[in-house]
C-alpha cells in the first residue's frame, strides 16, 4: 500500500522533534530512514503506526487520512528496536498475536506461525518464553511477529541494532530476500549506512528535525546533498579538504590545488572561482601511481589497514593534511616513505564551505544553488 | 565496617536486644496472656510459668462466656466476620475502581491527570472525622447509615489512594512499546489492557490489594462513627468487648490475638511490598 | 502466508474516542471520591453555623463566630497544645529511634533482615488494638508494666489514668506502633544509597561520625523528610490510640483535635464547634500535605528513575 506523509510536525513538551516532514512511499517499495540517533526516525514510525498522534500534518495510507484511525485498524506490522516481546507469552503466542486479533482459526494460526518461524529458523524455540531466548532468537521472533499478519505496510525499527555482529551480517544478507517475499511496503530504520544501502530502494536521510535528502542509494552516495550526508555514507569516511577553486590556465575550466598540484574539476564549476569551498574525495576516488605521473600528488605514507575487501592507507600531504586512500585488497600498495596519488576528478565533490551544501556541476553561483531534495 | 571494635560489637548487640525486647514484648505477653485463666493472670508477682488453656479461645469461638453470674453472649466472631467482609469487599471495590484509574493516570496521561491523582491522594491526608461527621447525617437521610454498603464506600477513602498510587507505578514500569506492539498487531486498547497491562502489573496489583486489606482491617474510626454493634469490625468490637466482659482479661487477650493474626500473616506474605505500600509507591524496598 | 486473508483496508470503527478514554477509566474512582467531597463542603457550612443537635431550632449562620470564640477558649488552646505536644513528641522520638534502628540493621544480613521483618509487627497491629494491648499491660491490678514500675520504685504508677503520665503513656504506644514505619523507610533509603562515597571515605580514613553527618545524613534527607512529614500529618490527627486508651481523659489531658471534635459532636452535640475544630485541623494538614506531596513526588521520581 502506498503511504504519504505531509508536513508532519511533532513536539514533545516544548521540544520540536519533527518539523514539517513530508514523505511518500510507493506500493511494494522499501524506504530506509537513515540518520543519527535523536533524528526522529522512531517517532516517525510511531506516528505512522498510530500509537502517537502528530501535532500537525496528515498521514495517508492508500489515499485515506489516518487521523483518528486506531493503530489496530491500520493494517501495519512493526518490529521494535528493543523487540518489545510480550514477556508473559511464549514465542508462539507472540508471533500469533496479529492472527488472534483477527479471530483466525486455531489450525490456520499454527500453520502460519510455523511457516514464518521456519523461514526465520526459530521453529524449534516456539514454546520458549522471551527470557529463555537468545538475543538473536528474540530479534527473529519480533520480526516473525511483524510478518505473521502479512501486513501491507511493514515498519522495521532498527531491528538489527541490538544483535551481535555475526547475526547482523547474516540478517543483512537474508533480509532483502525476506522483504521481497512479503510484497509489502517497507519502512526500515537504521543508523548503519551499509544496511541502508543494501536494503533501500530509496533512502531518506534524517537529521535535525527533518529529512535532508531522499534518493536512491546511488544518488545519496554519489550526489550527497551536503557535507554531513557525505560524511555519514562511506567507510572510511570521505576526505574533506578546504580549497579555493581557481580558473584553469587557458582551457576555461576550473581547478583546485592540492599540494600545489593542479587538479582539474570536471563539469561546470565556473561560478565557484575564488570562493571558499570544501573538496570531497572518496578514498576510492584516488589511487597510487608511479612517481612522475603528470598531476600526481606527493604524500607521506603513515599507516595501512586492511578492511575486508579493501585496504586503506592513511597518508599525509606536504601540508600535513590527512588523506585516506583505499584500493582493492590484493592490489600492490606503496612502500613506506613518499608515494604519489592521482585523483579521479570526475568523482570529486565540491561543497560550499559556509553552508555545507553540495555545489552541483553546472551551477553558476553557489548562492543560487538549491538543495536537490 | 570490617574493623569493629569488641566494645562496639557489644554495644550494638545490646542495642538490638533492647529494641527487640521493646517491640516484641507486648505481642509475646498478650499472646501468653491469651492462654491463661484470670487466676494466673492476676497473680502477683506475674510469672511466665502457667498451665496453658484454650478456654479463652473456645469461649470466643462458641460465643458463650461462662461467668460466675451466668452465661454471657459475646459477639466477637461476628466482629471478626465483619472485619473480614468489610476489608475484602472494600479491597474488591477499590481494585475495580482503582486499577482502571491507575492505568489512565500511569499510562494514558491526560490533561489534568496529575491534578486529579493528587486530589485523590490528598484525601489520604485529610482528617477523617471532617468527612465522617457530616456523613453520619447524610447517611441517615439516604438510608446508608449502619449498612455495609455505606461502610465500604467510606473505606474507599483509605483503599483507593493506596491502590491508585501503587498500581500506577507498576503500569508506568511496563515499557510502552510492549503495549504498542499489541495494539499494532490488531488488538483494541481494551484487550491490550486485559492481556498485556493487567498480567504484567499483576504482582503490583496483588501487593496493593494485600496492603489495602491490612489498612482496611486496621481501621477504627470509620466503623466507630458509622457502624452499630452488629456491623462493627474487630477494632471497634474489641473495645466494646473489654467493657462488656468486665474482668475476663484472658478472653480480651485471645480476642486481640485473633484480631491481629490475619494482618500479621498477610504482612509476612507481602513483606516484599510493604515498604512500597507504606510510602504509597514512592520507595521500593 | 497466503492462507490468511490479507489485512483489510484501514477502516474506522465506532470506538470510545482516544481522548475520552482516560476520563472514562478514572471516572468511577473520581465519582466515588466526589461523594466524599460533598460532606467536606457540608462541614465547611456547619463550621459557620451555630448548630447543636440538641437544639435544632436554634440553628443559624453565625459566620466566623465559632472560630472567633476559639481565640478566648482555653479548651481550644488546650486541644491545640496537646495535639502539638503529641505530634512533636511522637515524631521526634520515632525519628531518632527509627534512624538508630535503621543504622543498626543497615547491613544486609540474614539476621538483620529477620529482625526488620519482626519489627514490622507492631506497625501491622491496628493502633486501636495496640492501645488495648498496652491497656492490659498497664492495668493497675495485674499489668506487667505496672508491676515493673513498682519494682523500679514508682509507687502506684497509674500510667494513662494519671493526668501527669497520660500523655507519656499514649506517646509510648504511638512510638511502639509507628517507629517501625520510619525505620523501614530509612532502612530502604540507607540501602539504596550509592556505595562509592562511603568506600572512598573509608579508604581516606575519614572518621565515621564525620561520614555520618556529611555523607549519610544529607543523602538520606529526602527519605527523612518524607517519613517525617508523613508521620507529622498522621500524628497531629491521631485518634485511634488516644480514644481507645482514655477517650481523651483523664479530664481534658488528651483531647487532641479529632478526639475533641468527636466528643463535641457525639457527647455535647455541638456540631458547629466540632466542625470548626476539624476545619482548623484540616488547614494545618492541608498545608503540611502540600509540602509532603512535593517531597514525596521528588523521592518517587528519583527512586523510579533508578529502578
Amino acid at each position: 500500500m502506498s503511504l504519504k506523509l505531509t508536513d508532519i510536525v511533532k513536539r514533545f513538551k516544548t521540544e520540536t522533534v519533527l518539523d514539517g516532514v513530508s514523505l511518500s512511499v510507493g506500493r511494494g517499495e522499501t524506504l530506509v530512514l537513515f540518520g543519527p540517533s535523536g533524528a526522529g526516525k522512531t517517532v516517525l514510525l510511531r506516528l505512522i503506526a498510530g500509537v502517537v498522534d502528530p501535532d500537525g500534518g496528515t498521514i495517508e495510507i492508500e489515499g485515506r487520512d489516518m487521523d483518528g484511525v486506531e493503530p489496530e485498524d491500520r493494517g501495519i506490522g512493526m518490529a521494535f528496536q528493543n523487540f518489545a516481546l510480550f514477556p508473559h507469552m511464549d514465542a508462539m503466542a507472540n508471533i500469533a498475536s496479529p492472527l488472534t486479533a483477527r479471530r483466525t482459526g486455531r489450525e490456520a494460526i499454527a500453520e502460519t506461525v510455523g511457516k514464518v518461524a521456519r523461514m526465520l529458523k526459530i521453529d524449534h524455540v516456539l514454546h520458549h518464553k522471551p527470557k529463555e531466548l537468545s538475543n538473536g532468537q528474540k530479534q527473529r521472533t519480533a520480526l516473525a511477529r511483524a510478518l505473521a499478519g502479512a501486513p501491507q505496510i511493514l515498519l522495521l525499527d532498527d531491528p538489527l541494532r541490538n544483535v551481535d555482529a555475526k547475526l547482523r551480517f547474516e540478517m543483512r544478507l537474508e533480509l532483502p530476500r525476506l522483504l521481497r517475499s512479503q510484497d509489502a511496503t517497507v519502512i526500515y530504520v537504521t543508523q548503519d549506512y551499509k544496511e541502508a544501502m543494501a536494503l533501500g530502494d530509496r533512502i531518506a536521510v534524517m537529521n535535525g528535525h527533518g529529512i535532508q535528502q531522499i534518493g536512491t542509494p546511488e544518488d545519496i552516495y554519489l550526489r550527497p546533498a551536503n557535507i554531513e550526508i557525505a560524511r555519514l555514507f562511506g567507510d572510511p569516511v570521505i576526505n574533506l579538504l578546504d580549497v579555493v577553486p581557481e580558473a584553469a590556465d587557458g582551457s576555461g575550466g576550473v581547478q583546485v590545488r592540492l599540494s600545489d598540484q593542479p587538479v582539474a574539476l570536471v563539469g561546470g564549476y565556473a561560478g565557484t572561482v575564488g570562493t571558499d569551498c570544501v573538496l570531497g574525495l572518496r578514498p576510492e576516488a584516488m589511487r597510487f601511481v608511479d612517481p612522475g605521473t603528470p598531476g600526481a600528488i606527493p604524500v607521506e605514507v603513515e599507516a595501512e589497514t586492511p578492511l575486508n575487501e579493501k585496504t586503506v592507507t592513511l597518508t599525509l600531504t606536504q601540508r600535513g593534511r590527512e588523506i585516506m586512500v583505499s584500493r582493492p585488497s590484493g592490489m600492490p600498495g606503496p612502500d613506506q616513505g613518499t608515494a604519489y596519488v592521482a585523483v579521479d576528478a570526475k568523482d570529486a565533490l565540491l561543497f560550499d564551505r559556509a553552508t555545507g551544501q553540495r555545489i552541483a556541476p553546472g551551477a553558476h553561483s553557489p548562492a543560487l544553488q538549491e538543495d536537490v531534495a | 565496617m570490617d574493623t569493629v571494635s569488641p566494645l562496639e560489637r557489644v554495644l550494638r548487640g545490646l542495642a538490638i536486644t533492647v529494641v527487640i525486647l521493646f517491640f516484641m514484648f507486648p505481642i509475646v505477653w498478650i499472646f501468653l496472656m491469651s492462654f491463661q485463666t484470670n487466676e494466673t493472670i492476676l497473680r502477683v508477682p506475674p510469672s511466665v510459668v502457667f498451665e496453658p488453656t484454650l478456654t479463652n479461645y473456645t469461649a470466643l469461638i462458641t460465643g458463650k462466656l461462662e461467668t460466675a453470674a451466668g452465661t454471657l453472649e459475646i459477639a466477637f466472631m461476628r466482629n471478626l466476620w465483619n472485619s473480614l467482609f468489610l476489608s475484602t469487599a472494600s479491597v474488591a471495590v477499590g481494585l475495580l475502581l482503582g486499577v482502571p484509574a491507575a492505568y489512565a493516570f500511569g499510562r494514558l496521561k491526560f490533561r489534568g491527570s496529575e491534578d486529579i491523582a493528587f486530589t485523590l491522594l490528598s484525601f489520604r491526608f485529610a482528617p477523617p472525622l471532617l468527612v465522617l461527621l457530616p456523613l453520619t447525617i447524610y447517611f441517615q437521610k439516604i438510608g446508608l447509615a449502619d449498612t455495609y454498603v455505606g461502610l465500604i464506600w467510606v473505606y474507599q477513602l483509605i483503599v483507593l489512594p493506596l491502590i491508585l498510587w501503587i498500581v500506577r507505578g507498576y503500569f508506568e514500569d511496563i515499557p510502552a512499546d510492549i503495549e504498542y506492539a499489541y495494539r499494532i498487531a490488531g488488538h483494541s486498547w481494551f484487550s491490550t489492557f486485559r492481556k498485556i497491562a493487567l498480567p504484567l502489573a499483576g504482582p503490583g496489583i496483588a501487593a496493593a490489594g494485600l496492603l489495602a486489606f491490612i489498612f482496611a482491617w486496621n481501621n477504627f474510626i470509620f466503623a466507630l462513627v458509622l457502624a452499630s454493634a452488629d456491623k462493627q469490625p474487630v477494632t471497634v468490637g474489641a473495645l466494646a468487648f473489654v467493657t462488656a466482659s468486665g474482668i475476663q482479661y484472658g478472653q480480651v487477650a485471645a480476642g486481640i490475638v485473633l484480631s491481629i493474626a490475619p494482618t500479621f500473616a498477610l504482612a509476612l506474605y507481602a513483606q516484599r511490598y510493604l515498604v512500597e505500600g507504606l510510602s504509597l509507591g514512592a520507595v521500593k524496598g | 502466508m497466503t492462507q490468511t486473508a490479507p489485512a483489510a483496508l484501514p477502516r474506522r470503527r465506532f470506538r470510545v474516542g482516544r481522548r475520552a478514554l482516560p476520563y472514562l477509566l478514572s471516572l468511577p474512582a473520581l465519582l466515588t471520591c466526589i461523594g466524599i467531597l460533598i460532606p467536606f463542603f457540608t462541614a465547611v457550612v456547619y463550621s459557620l453555623q451555630r448548630y447543636r443537635l440538641s437544639q435544632p431550632w436554634a440553628r443559624k449562620f453565625n459566620w466566623g463566630e465559632n472560630y472567633l470564640n476559639f481565640m478566648s477558649d482555653p479548651a481550644f488552646w488546650n486541644t491545640f497544645k496537646v495535639s502539638m505536644s503529641y505530634a512533636i513528641l511522637t515524631v521526634g522520638i520515632e525519628l531518632l529511634l527509627g534512624l538508630g534502628i535503621a543504622l543498626l540493621l543497615q547491613k544486609r544480613t540474614r539476621f538483620n533482615n529477620f529482625v526488620s521483618i519482626m519489627l514490622l509487627m507492631p506497625l501491622m497491629t491496628a493502633p486501636a488494638l495496640a492501645s488495648l494491648m498496652w491497656k492490659l499491660m498497664t492495668n493497675p491490678g495485674f499489668g506487667i508494666l505496672s508491676y515493673f514500675a513498682e519494682l523500679l520504685g514508682f509507687e502506684d504508677f497509674r500510667w494513662a489514668s494519671d493526668p501527669s503520665t497520660a500523655l507519656l503513656t499514649v506517646v509510648i504506644v504511638d512510638v511502639w506502633v509507628y517507629t517501625p514505619f520510619i525505620m523501614i523507610l530509612l532502612l530502604a533509603g540507607l540501602r539504596s544509597l550509592p556505595t562509592q562515597p562511603f568506600e572512598a571515605a573509608s579508604l581516606d580514613g575519614v572518621p565515621r561520625l564525620f561520614v555520618f553527618w556529611r555523607i549519610t545524613l544529607p543523602m538520606l534527607t529526602p527519605f527523612l523528610l518524607t517519613a517525617t512529614l508523613f508521620r507529622v500529618i498522621e500524628s497531629i490527627q491521631q485518634f485511634d490510640i488516644i480514644y481507645a486508651m482514655t477517650q481523651g481523659g483523664p479530664g481534658d489531658k488528651l483531647t487532641v483535635f479529632q478526639v475533641e471534635a468527636y466528643l463535641n459532636f457525639f457527647q455535647f452535640t455541638n456540631v458547629g464547634r466540632s466542625a470548626a475544630l476539624l476545619m482548623i485541623l484540616w488547614a494545618i494538614t492541608y498545608f503540611l500535605s502540600n509540602v509532603f506531596i512535593k517531597n514525596w513526588l521528588r523521592l518517587r521520581e528519583k527512586q523510579r528513575g533508578e529502578a
